[in-house]
């Protein structure tokens, strides 16, 4: 069976899962929408504050919220010892990697497409200027978190790094994800989508780099 | 030359008309497997042959489960050597994977999947049509809850879709460790019957369980005792 097969069958698997529990979109929309709720009403009425600061609350929320779903992604491998089934079967390594990415990026996608026009509505930004450049910020910077999340999600396997580790490895690997998306979405919203290519091509760089690096080193993460 | 090749690979690839099937299912030589500083399984010297059906014994933290791992590749050997199904176990494990499985303690289901959807995923690991998953279902008495998700299955249950798992390969090596854990009376005899299945395929089977009313079918038993597989029978102490 081939790699893209094999990554195909997993993801198909979680996103059943994730479709039957809600879990990660269950927590994760709620948690987004009171996340931009409360800097809304933190930052007061000022409108050109709300908008200044609304492209890195949005990314912010997106962030938060994709570590929570690889936390939920991983814990129904845990639950019953399911991830030694995946590991004693023939499955390369890389595909459970990809699968996971794959399933996870499809959920955030789906929670972007709700948050996105929440705050459209909330801080009065206009999304629809630039709405390639915006789509293009959000896959790329969705791709890279979750490649990242996938990468080492897994980590939360072992006992005793459950709690710490992932959020350590995870936020601080990602802050170039959201800086170039913040600042990717805050020239599509000022209509000047035009000069965002270099942060779009930060994204794209970053997210080759991590799909490269899952693919390669994942295995021997997993392997005892 | 594959560097990782053993002496084994290489004496098994150049015999011809060699079949993997031929070779002894499971050779241990010296394994010893430590987490930490605790040794759980201590030079552990083992040979079963094609079509055997291995009963190890022992109490509670004997090496039971240790053992069976390492013959599964869920774990490797920090000392010793061996091969499983005349595979090397660290340089032929991938292949190893794909002829054996394990059945153990935790039953390794997706919860919010039912049973169905659990048997499927593992066909579409293994690349196979789920053609017989309706017969096995059959066969272990879950047909009516099949659809259900496991999260409200029984242990017991959950133990017969585990059983399951492995009817519905067929592998050449069945290795169970501590089935019976748990079951009812029905449930047991499910895991009887899927050994016997097994048996009657030509299979090998290597069962572990301190359940002293089990294992009835076993063609030999070995016991096990601090990690150790002992040379001869145990003081009733051990049993």
């Amino acid at each position: 069976m081939s790699l893209i097969r094999q990554s195909a069958v997993i993801a198909a698997k979680d996103l059943r899962i994730e479709v039957r529990g809600r879990y990660a979109l269950g927590a994760v929309l709620p948690f987004a929408g009171t996340l931009l709720i409360a800097f809304g009403l933190s930052l007061g009425p000022g409108r050109t504050l709300l908008q200044e600061t609304a492209p890195g609350l949005l990314w912010l929320a997106v962030l938060f919220a994709s570590v929570l779903s690889f936390r939920q992604a991983y814990q129904s491998e845990s639950e019953d010892g399911a991830i030694e089934g995946l590991l004693l079967a023939p499955v390369d390594r890389a595909a459970i990697f990809l699968g996971k990415a794959v399933a996870v990026i499809a959920a955030l996608l789906v929670m972007e497409v709700v948050v996105v026009p929440m705050v459209a509505g909330l801080f009065g930004l206009s999304f629809g200027r630039e709405p390639l450049t915006l789509a293009a910020a959000f896959v790329l910077g969705t791709i890279g978190l979750g490649a990242v999340g996938s990468l080492f999600g897994v980590l939360t396997e072992s006992p005793r790094a459950r709690e710490a580790v992932f959020p350590l490895l995870v936020l601080p690997l990602a802050t170039p994800v959201l800086v170039a998306g913040v600042k990717a979405t805050s020239l599509a919203v000022g209509g000047r989508g035009g000069e965002a290519g270099s942060w779009l091509g930060l994204l794209v760089a970053f997210d080759l780099v991590f799909l490269a690096a899952g693919t390669l080193v994942f295995g021997y993460l997993l392997e005892d | 030359m594959d560097p990782h090749s053993t002496p084994n690979d290489l004496i098994a690839q150049e015999q011809p008309g060699f079949s993997p099937a031929a070779a002894p299912s499971v050779v241990l030589s010296g394994v010893t497997r430590v987490f930490g500083v605790v040794p759980a399984l201590v030079r552990a010297d083992l040979r079963v042959e094609p079509g055997e059906t291995l009963l190890i014994r022992g109490a509670n933290g004997a090496g039971k489960s240790t053992l069976l791992r390492v013959i599964a590749t869920a774990i490797s050997p920090t000392y010793g050597s061996g091969t499983v199904l005349g595979l090397d176990l660290i340089a032929g494990r991938e292949e190893i994977r794909r002829r054996i499985e394990l059945v153990g303690h935790r039953t390794r289901l997706y919860e919010d999947l039912s049973a169905r959807e659990n048997l499927r995923f593992t066909c579409s690991l293994y690349g196979m049509e789920p053609r017989n998953v309706e017969d096995v279902l059959e066969r272990v008495g879950l047909t009516e809850v099949a659809g259900e998700r496991v999260r409200g299955y029984s242990q017991g249950m959950r133990q017969r879709v585990a059983v399951a798992r492995a009817l519905i390969r067929m592998p050449e090596l069945l290795l169970l460790d501590e089935p019976y854990s748990g079951l009812d009376t029905e449930a047991k005899e499910v895991v009887d019957r899927a050994v016997l299945d097994a048996q009657r395929a030509g299979r090998t089977v290597i069962l572990a369980t301190h359940d002293l009313t089990r294992g009835g079918m076993a063609t030999r038993t070995v016991f096990m005792d601090g990690g150790r597989i002992l040379p001869q029978l145990p003081t009733p102490g051990h049993l």
